[in-house]
């Protein structure tokens, strides 16, 4: 056994599922209040990319930076989750809300409309191209060695920016009266109301929140892995929402095992079989545990009152 | 709430403006267009040369440049023969097959259009087939083997084939390069399975030992692939098309420590593909070592700009379809069938790729040859052959 390719392969399955693990916070924060599948949350990870890149580019690029790394790292990082927060808001208040209490497949299908909506005015804003952000260039490829095997300052960033993110969003849904108050609405929304809670604030903030995450996933995505380009929320959407269900569709613990659990399933197949069996392994994972597990690894089951 | 509504939509448009202002540092094309006249009406023979290149997409690096060189070679044929053609573009968006699928039919439904050059990428080649059962059409840069099996009587190209490629790439790596243990990533597209196949044959019968992979060109993170070469592998092989890819892996493997060289193929000698130390095979000469060509590079290069080697390539394609379609008009009418029996008649006796221009019975360019590169301080050197 080389172990040195085993551990090397697991570090890059973490932090390609840190990043799954981002856009799945999404999925399962607005399920988890509006029971809706944001099918629209990976294209909004790909505009927080773009703006990303459009940041990066707007102080000169990663060859000649004007900006110090970690100032630029900062704005690229905080424009792009603000821009992607907001695009949430307005995609909430203008396709889902008319909706809210329409028949459950009419919002669905609106998702479905949003996404093809926000993929293709990005192919007509900025082209079918690919973009490179060429974050090796941007932040180099040094890193540190444990033993024998290296972790590249880009892999610490990646992992270390969705560790924070990911704790700042546990202690603000378990200790802030924000957080109290989306826990109430996810509970029963009515009742929340009823208690005085503003509802629809409440459900602007989590869509607010989780756009910001797929932001901040797009951005990392660019400096892990270079190119962008409009369809990249397609297939990562696909895969954060995979990530959600498997680990338990409105559990936020859930939607964080899931996306490491996509992520390290994915590496591992590349590393020790062919990468394109990664997501024909990907989707039997999310099959097999459906069948043998429907409410995913952290979900728990709906109780009925009879 | 309306303030919050307000303050959401100003927020949306500063980002906007951002993204708007930073992407326009950066070398922005035009929307795609279907297609595109661009050139005057002609007095005499009023006919079309379709010109099918990835004007947009991620091989939109090579489309422009190809783009460029027909336009170019357009004007300098109409001036020459004080002639009127005029070309029609089509966005095939390599590797989108189903744009070039798009294009290809465009073509065929009109009528003025009477020869075609391009596509660029072999699986388009693949894709035009149905819609150009009666039109000439003559690719700058498809390489893949059996696309001149016989199968296409209306396809020429006028670059060798991945038969040529493959082998003298391999014989370089494995004989020059003494690279004994390679390992070749195929990137799914007909054209790479075809080249990493004939590489990898080439490359086992010369004696080394050879690994197989497989990417798809919707992959953006090579992470895990680039931990799994071994550290003492000698040579990655990258027959792809998107050099885009090509320049994260090998960033990649170079971030995880892996000093095997890059060796790629045709496909990757872009601008987009800059990795210092490795190696690129091209289907044809920097042609600024071709005799007679100075004052044509001159004045390219004042309009256009620097340029690679896809290029030139398309300029000779235009050139042949161009040629074939006013002896044809001169000869009676230019229609299809007419251009197509004068394209196989072709006979340039020199282009600006230092050779002459004849093709076989099955299409192909005689005399193809290949070309290998290294990257050294930003610029290509030409290392095979040496004379």
């Amino acid at each position: 056994m080389d172990w040195t390719k085993f551990f090397s392969v697991l570090i890059d399955g973490i932090q390609l599922g840190s990043v799954y693990a981002l856009i799945a916070l999404g999925y399962t924060m607005v399920y988890g209040i509006l029971k809706l599948l944001n099918f629209a949350h990976g294209d909004i990870y790909m505009i927080g990319a773009f703006i990303g890149f459009g940041v990066l580019t707007f102080f000169g690029g990663p060859l000649s930076p004007d900006l110090p790394l970690a100032p630029l790292l900062i704005l690229m990082f905080a424009i792009a989750m603000i821009g992607s927060g907001f695009l949430g808001v307005a995609v909430e208040r203008f396709a889902y809300r008319p909706l809210r209490n329409a028949p459950r497949i009419a919002p669905l299908i609106s998702a479905l409309g949003v996404a093809f909506f926000l993929e293709n005015s990005a192919l007509l804003l900025f082209g079918s191209q690919y973009r490179q952000y060429n974050g090796f260039e941007l932040i180099g490829t040094g890193g540190f060695y444990i033993g024998s095997v290296k972790i590249t300052w880009i892999t610490v960033l990646v992992v270390s920016s969705a560790a924070s993110l990911m704790v700042a969003l546990i202690l603000l849904v378990s200790r802030t009266k924000l957080g109290k108050a989306m826990r109430a609405t996810s509970f029963d929304q009515e009742a929340a109301a009823m208690m005085g809670i503003d509802v629809d604030r409440v459900i602007v903030a989590t869509f607010f929140i989780g756009s910001a995450l797929a932001g901040a996933a797009g951005v990392m995505a660019g400096l892990a892995y270079s190119s962008i380009f409009h369809f990249m929320g397609f297939t990562a959407g696909l895969k954060g929402f995979a990530a959600a269900v498997v680990g338990g569709i409105g559990s936020i613990p859930g939607a964080m095992a899931g996306g490491l659990l996509i992520g390290l399933a994915e590496s591992f197949t590349t590393g020790y079989m062919n990468g394109t069996w990664k997501d024909a392994v990907t989707f039997s994972i999310l099959v097999l545990i459906m069948l043998f597990r429907p409410t995913g690894l952290f979900g728990k089951p709906e109780i009925k009152k009879v | 709430m309306r303030k919050g509504l307000i303050a959401a939509g100003i927020a949306v448009l500063v980002a906007a403006a951002f993204v708007t202002a930073g992407l326009a540092k950066t070398e922005v094309l035009a929307a795609p267009a279907k297609t595109e006249v661009l050139a005057a009406p002609a007095k005499t023979c009023d006919v079309s040369v379709g010109l099918a290149v990835p004007a947009t997409g991620p091989a939109a690096s090579i489309g422009q440049e190809q783009l460029h060189w027909a336009e170019f070679s357009l004007a300098a044929f109409n001036a020459a023969h004080k002639t009127k053609y005029k070309m029609v573009v089509g966005d095939t968006q390599l590797p989108n097959v189903a744009a070039a699928i798009g294009v290809a039919r465009q073509f065929a439904s009109n009528k003025k259009i009477v020869g075609v050059v391009g596509p660029a990428g072999s699986q388009e080649v693949q894709a035009f087939g149905p819609s150009m059962r009666s039109t000439a059409y003559v690719s700058m840069s498809a390489t893949r083997d059996d696309l001149t099996n016989g199968q296409r009587p209306t396809f020429f190209r006028v670059v060798g084939s991945d038969d040529t490629q493959g082998a003298v790439d391999a014989r370089y790596a494995i004989r020059t390069l003494k690279a004994d243990k390679v390992v070749v990533i195929n990137d799914g597209s007909s054209y790479s399975v075809g080249l990493a196949a004939r590489f990898a044959n080439v490359a086992h019968i010369l004696g080394a030992s050879v690994d197989l992979d497989e990417i798809t060109q919707q992959e953006t993170d090579f992470s895990a692939l680039a931990t799994k070469i071994e550290s003492d592998v000698d040579l990655v092989f990258l027959p792809w098309q998107l050099a885009t890819q090509a320049q994260t892996f090998a960033q990649q493997m170079k971030a995880k420590g892996k000093n095997a060289i890059i060796f790629g193929s045709d496909g990757l000698f872009t601008s987009d593909f800059a990795i210092e130390g490795a190696y690129v095979s091209a289907f044809a000469r920097d042609i600024h070592g071709v005799k007679g060509t100075a004052a044509l590079i001159k004045a390219y290069e004042k309009k256009y700009g620097k340029f690679g080697t896809f290029g030139p390539p398309t300029y000779v394609a235009m050139q042949v379809v161009l040629d074939a379609i006013d002896r044809a008009c001169q000869a009676g009418a230019a229609t299809r069938k007419s251009v197509l029996a004068q394209v196989k008649k072709t006979n340039l006796k020199k282009t600006i790729l230092g050779q002459g221009i004849r093709f076989d019975a099955n299409g192909d360019v005689e005399g193809g040859v290949f070309f290998i590169y290294r990257i050294a301080s930003g610029k290509y050197q030409l290392v095979f052959p040496t004379k």
